[in-house]
């Protein structure tokens, strides 16, 4: 995220707010910074198609918002018939007027020297997994599974150690190609995969879940996925094919240990399903 | 720490006598190991981010190891390939650094920018501990001159271009730089692991950098440890750069560019595949990359192929695609397809201690994973581009694999341009994908549907026609198609379509599952005409005006009717 833009974006809303502008100014305030956070404010830039959906979803939303109450309505668009009836209003009317066919003009243009675009579907990194898997014959409750070396941290350290470090002999053999060698995703051959592999240094993936998904999507990979993860893109191989349970248990203990975070705990996550 | 670091810890104080011994006859420099404290800070670096691949004494022998290819360096044998200082020499601290912080395109070397300076310096002096060569005051290495950069021209590559024929540099990089010189398939690395020598026209995966400097140093210092000579004694400072120059010149571009989305012009002309590359003339190249095939049991850990550029161009009625990609030598014997088995020993990697390299005659590549030939070391470069006849009695000595090379398009078998695509691994079970499959020891072409690598069904005899040709270490393949096809995907203008590759190199063994590939990417039919700039400005600028007089119009009435009443 670009702060200087999302700041700049409040910055107006809150000018707004003091000089206690009108609905319609609002609305477009609104839609504008909405467009200008999408657009200007991501380092990676957002597909331009996936903007359009975006946008559009945001205009009907604006729009739904302005007329759920005839007040609301009013006030949104009586100006709007004022400002092109009343003849106080005739020389930014036709300055509008003109200006207006010149935007949608300038903005065609601007799409059409846009190079072309494969169509986007934007996919869900984190699908929710299924109550319940076989992997290599062993059945598995996604929802209450623990890893079962994971108390050994407790009761046994150099068992645990060893399991440790059996999950870093799976990894350089086997997923390192992919998510790299400080598993930060950018393998040598992450630069032929869309989706690219997941980044295991990044707060969002192992600290927000358990240990079992990962197990799940590690046993599965992406064919594993339902439709909305994109299952037929994804090169996450199916790893029950290739490793056994233990393992596939091994190297999600790697995974935490070398990048230095904890599973997130089974209360925290019955308590979101609880609410 | 173990008894490495106290032989080196002695022999650097007798080093440091010696060279203070030394200092008042000649400047000899003194040994830059670095101090104990400073190697010490290396260790835990090291054993956490490199011993995987290097392995915890430095010997190359991690556990990442029997799965690469190139090898993980042995820094107890003291080669290195990437340095400033001569044919044979070790490298100063300063190339370690630059060559850990950068790493090694297209192998599994990855670059450490992450890495500060101190950390950078601490991790190379700790390597250094690995190779005793390192403290021995009559190895130390001295950079090579690096003269200015000259500017680059039409005369100098046509110079370099000379010399390039003159030197034999084509007995090892192929006539055009395609990796394909008539000595490639025999070359093997001190280790008695086989190598390629470098796709010179693919800079972008050159071991040691890709700029102008870059390459004039590779062939000044030679590569330690490869076939790969010095020509610093064969030639001036000019002529180095001459060469440095053609070679930069036949690359097409910096970087790969790799693309996303390959869009097929339309022509208006019959699409007659005997007009060869001329039929594509129009058509703009997408350049996608190929990986290793490691998603499905049969794995290539390191397929042949790293890229293929394809082309297409249609017409109202058929489909022409131009597949073409750089490949070290043609199997044109032998046998290939999408469905052969590969036996589940190929995918554990070979233990390069366990299993040293058997001596078998030439034939290695067949299983590069497993085993490589280690007759000799590698020749000097003398024996190399001395006499012309041994290189091309050494490439027949290569035999042709049992293997063929082969080439395979594929599509979803229903048009799916959704989120839910067939899995891009030959498809799975619900979504089917249409394989266009061609196995170049073969006059006709083949077609799966592929419902998953263990599902694939031939299709009768289909309008699918396909020409091929191989030049200089490039295939060409040209496949056409009718655009719609009973049973198959359909084409349609200005329609998106998934597109896949998979590319199999015979020499290397690869066949089946064990194959480079590509993912998912996507391929538009682009119309045959654009839709003019003014013409569409004008005419959705001229929409919106009408809409505002109406609504204006419109509003005014509405306020007048009021005020009226
Ligand atoms: C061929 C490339 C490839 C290899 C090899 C590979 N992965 Fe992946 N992996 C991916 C890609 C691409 C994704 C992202 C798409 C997805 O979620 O399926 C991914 C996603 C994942 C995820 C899901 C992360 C999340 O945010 O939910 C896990 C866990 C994972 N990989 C673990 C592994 C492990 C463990 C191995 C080795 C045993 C491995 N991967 C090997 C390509 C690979
Ligand atoms: C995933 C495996 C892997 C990891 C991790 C790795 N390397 Fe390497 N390294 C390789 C391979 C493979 C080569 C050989 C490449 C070649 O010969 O073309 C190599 C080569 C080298 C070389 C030789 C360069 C030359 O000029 O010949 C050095 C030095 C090196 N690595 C240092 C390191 C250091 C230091 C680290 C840790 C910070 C590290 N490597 C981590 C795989 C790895
Ligand atoms: C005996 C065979 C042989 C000859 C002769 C030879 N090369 Fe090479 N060359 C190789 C090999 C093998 C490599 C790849 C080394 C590697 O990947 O580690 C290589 C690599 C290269 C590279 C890439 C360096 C890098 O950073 O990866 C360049 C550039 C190059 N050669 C240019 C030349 C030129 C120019 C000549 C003639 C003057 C020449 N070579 C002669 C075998 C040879």
């Amino acid at each position: 995220m670009k702060l200087a833009i999302v700041l700049a974006v409040v910055a107006v809303m809150v000018v707004l707010r003091l000089v206690r502008a009108g609905l319609l100014v609002w609305l477009a305030a609104w839609w504008v910074g909405t467009y200008a956070v999408l657009r200007y404010g991501f380092v990676t830039p957002i597909p331009a198609s996936a903007l359009h959906i975006f946008m559009a979803i945001t205009a009907l939303s604006l729009f739904a918002y302005a007329t759920s109450s005839r007040e609301r309505m009013r006030a949104t668009y009586e100006p709007v018939l004022a400002f092109a009836s009343e003849s106080r209003f005739t020389l930014p009317l036709a300055l509008v007027a003109a200006s207006i066919p010149g935007v949608v003009a300038w903005s065609v243009y601007q799409g059409l020297q846009q190079p072309l675009q494969p169509p986007y579907f934007g996919r869900t990194v984190h699908p929710s997994p299924p109550a319940e898997i076989t992997s290599r014959g062993e059945k598995v409750d996604l929802a209450r599974a623990a890893n079962p070396f994971r108390n050994l941290e407790k009761t046994d350290v150099q068992a645990f150690r060893r399991h440790v470090e059996n999950g870093r002999r799976v990894y350089y053999r086997n997923c390192f190609f992919c998510h790299g060698d400080d598993l930060g995703g950018a393998g040598m051959y992450a630069h032929g995969l869309d989706p690219v592999p997941a980044n295991f240094l990044d707060s969002g993936v192992l600290p927000m879940f358990q240990e079992s998904f990962f197990f799940w999507r590690i046993a599965k990979g992406g064919p594993g996925m339902p439709d909305e993860g994109a299952p037929g893109d994804s090169a996450m191989p199916e790893w029950e094919r290739m490793l056994s349970n233990e393992e596939m248990w091994d190297v999600i203990l790697f995974l935490y240990d070398d990048a230095g975070y904890r599973p997130r705990a089974l209360e925290a996550v019955g308590a979101e399903v609880a609410h | 720490m173990p008894p490495i670091s106290r032989r080196h810890e002695a022999s650097s104080w007798v080093t440091l006598a010696l060279a203070l011994a030394a200092l008042p006859c000649f400047a000899a420099p003194a040994p830059d190991l670095g101090t104990d404290q400073q190697r010490q800070a290396g260790k835990p670096l090291y054993d956490r981010h490199c011993s995987q691949c290097h392995g915890e004494k430095g010997d190359g022998l991690g556990v990442a190891a029997p799965f690469l290819s190139p090898k993980p360096r042995d820094f107890t044998s003291g080669k290195f390939k990437i340095r400033t200082t001569p044919s044979g020499a070790l490298p100063t601290t300063q190339d370690l650094k630059a060559i850990i912080r950068a790493g090694m395109p297209y192998t599994a070397m990855p670059g450490w920018p992450q890495f500060n300076d101190r950390q950078l310096t601490d991790v190379a002096y700790y390597v250094k501990s690995f190779a005793a060569d390192f403290a021995d005051p009559d190895r130390q290495p001295e950079p090579i001159q690096s003269p200015p950069v000259p500017a680059i021209s039409g005369e100098s590559i046509g110079r370099g271009k000379k010399l390039y024929e003159e030197l034999g540099c084509a007995r090892c990089h192929g006539e055009t730089g395609r990796s394909d010189g008539v000595a490639a398939p025999t070359l093997t690395d001190d280790w008695g692991y086989l190598i390629r020598s470098a796709d010179l026209t693919r800079r972008w995966t050159f071991r040691g950098g890709p700029t102008r400097q870059e390459i004039f140093r590779a062939f000044s210092t030679g590569l330690n440890g490869t076939p790969m000579p010095s020509f610093v004694d064969a030639l001036t400072v000019e002529q180095r750069w001459d060469l440095a120059d053609f070679v930069y010149s036949l690359s097409p571009r910096d970087s790969p560019e790799y693309a996303t989305l390959l869009v097929a012009k339309k022509v208006a002309r019959e699409l007659d595949l005997a007009e060869g590359a001329k039929l594509f003339e129009e058509a703009e190249p997408a350049y996608f990359p190929v990986i290793g095939q490691i998603m499905q049991p049969g794995r290539a850990f390191h397929p042949s192929c790293n890229g293929i550029a394809v082309r297409a161009v249609y017409n109202e009625t058929d489909i022409a695609f131009e597949l073409r990609w750089n490949d070290m030598r043609a199997e044109v014997t032998g046998k290939n397809g999408p469905e052969l088995a590969v036996a589940a020993a190929e995918d554990e990697g070979d233990e390069p201690a366990a299993a040293p390299p058997a001596a078998e005659g030439g034939g290695g590549w067949g299983d590069a994973e497993a085993a490589a030939p280690a007759a000799e070391p590698a020749a000097a470069p003398a024996d190399v581009w001395g006499e012309g006849e041994a290189g091309a009695a050494a490439s027949a000595a290569v035999p042709q694999s049992e293997f063929s090379d082969a080439v395979a398009i594929q599509f979803p078998a229903e048009k799916s341009l959704t989120i839910r695509k067939p899995y891009f691994v030959f498809g799975d079970k619900g979504n089917a994908v249409n394989l266009w499959f061609v196995d170049l020891a073969k006059p006709e072409p083949a077609l799966y549907v592929g419902r998953g690598s263990d599902s694939l069904e031939p299709l009768g005899p289909r309008d699918l026609t396909v020409t091929r040709g191989y030049d200089k270490g490039e295939w060409t393949v040209v496949f056409k198609r009718r655009l719609r096809s009973q049973g198959e995907v359909t084409f349609e203008e200005q329609g998106f379509l998934p597109i896949a590759f998979s590319v199999w190199d015979g020499l290397a063994g690869e066949r089946g599952n064990k194959r480079g590939l590509t993912n998912w990417w996507t391929v538009y039919l682009s119309p045959d005409e654009k839709p003019s700039l003014v013409r569409e400005m004008a005419k959705w600028g001229g929409l919106a005006f009408a809409l505002e007089v109406v609504f204006i119009g419109w509003a005014r009435r509405r306020a007048h009717n009021s005020a009226g009443s």
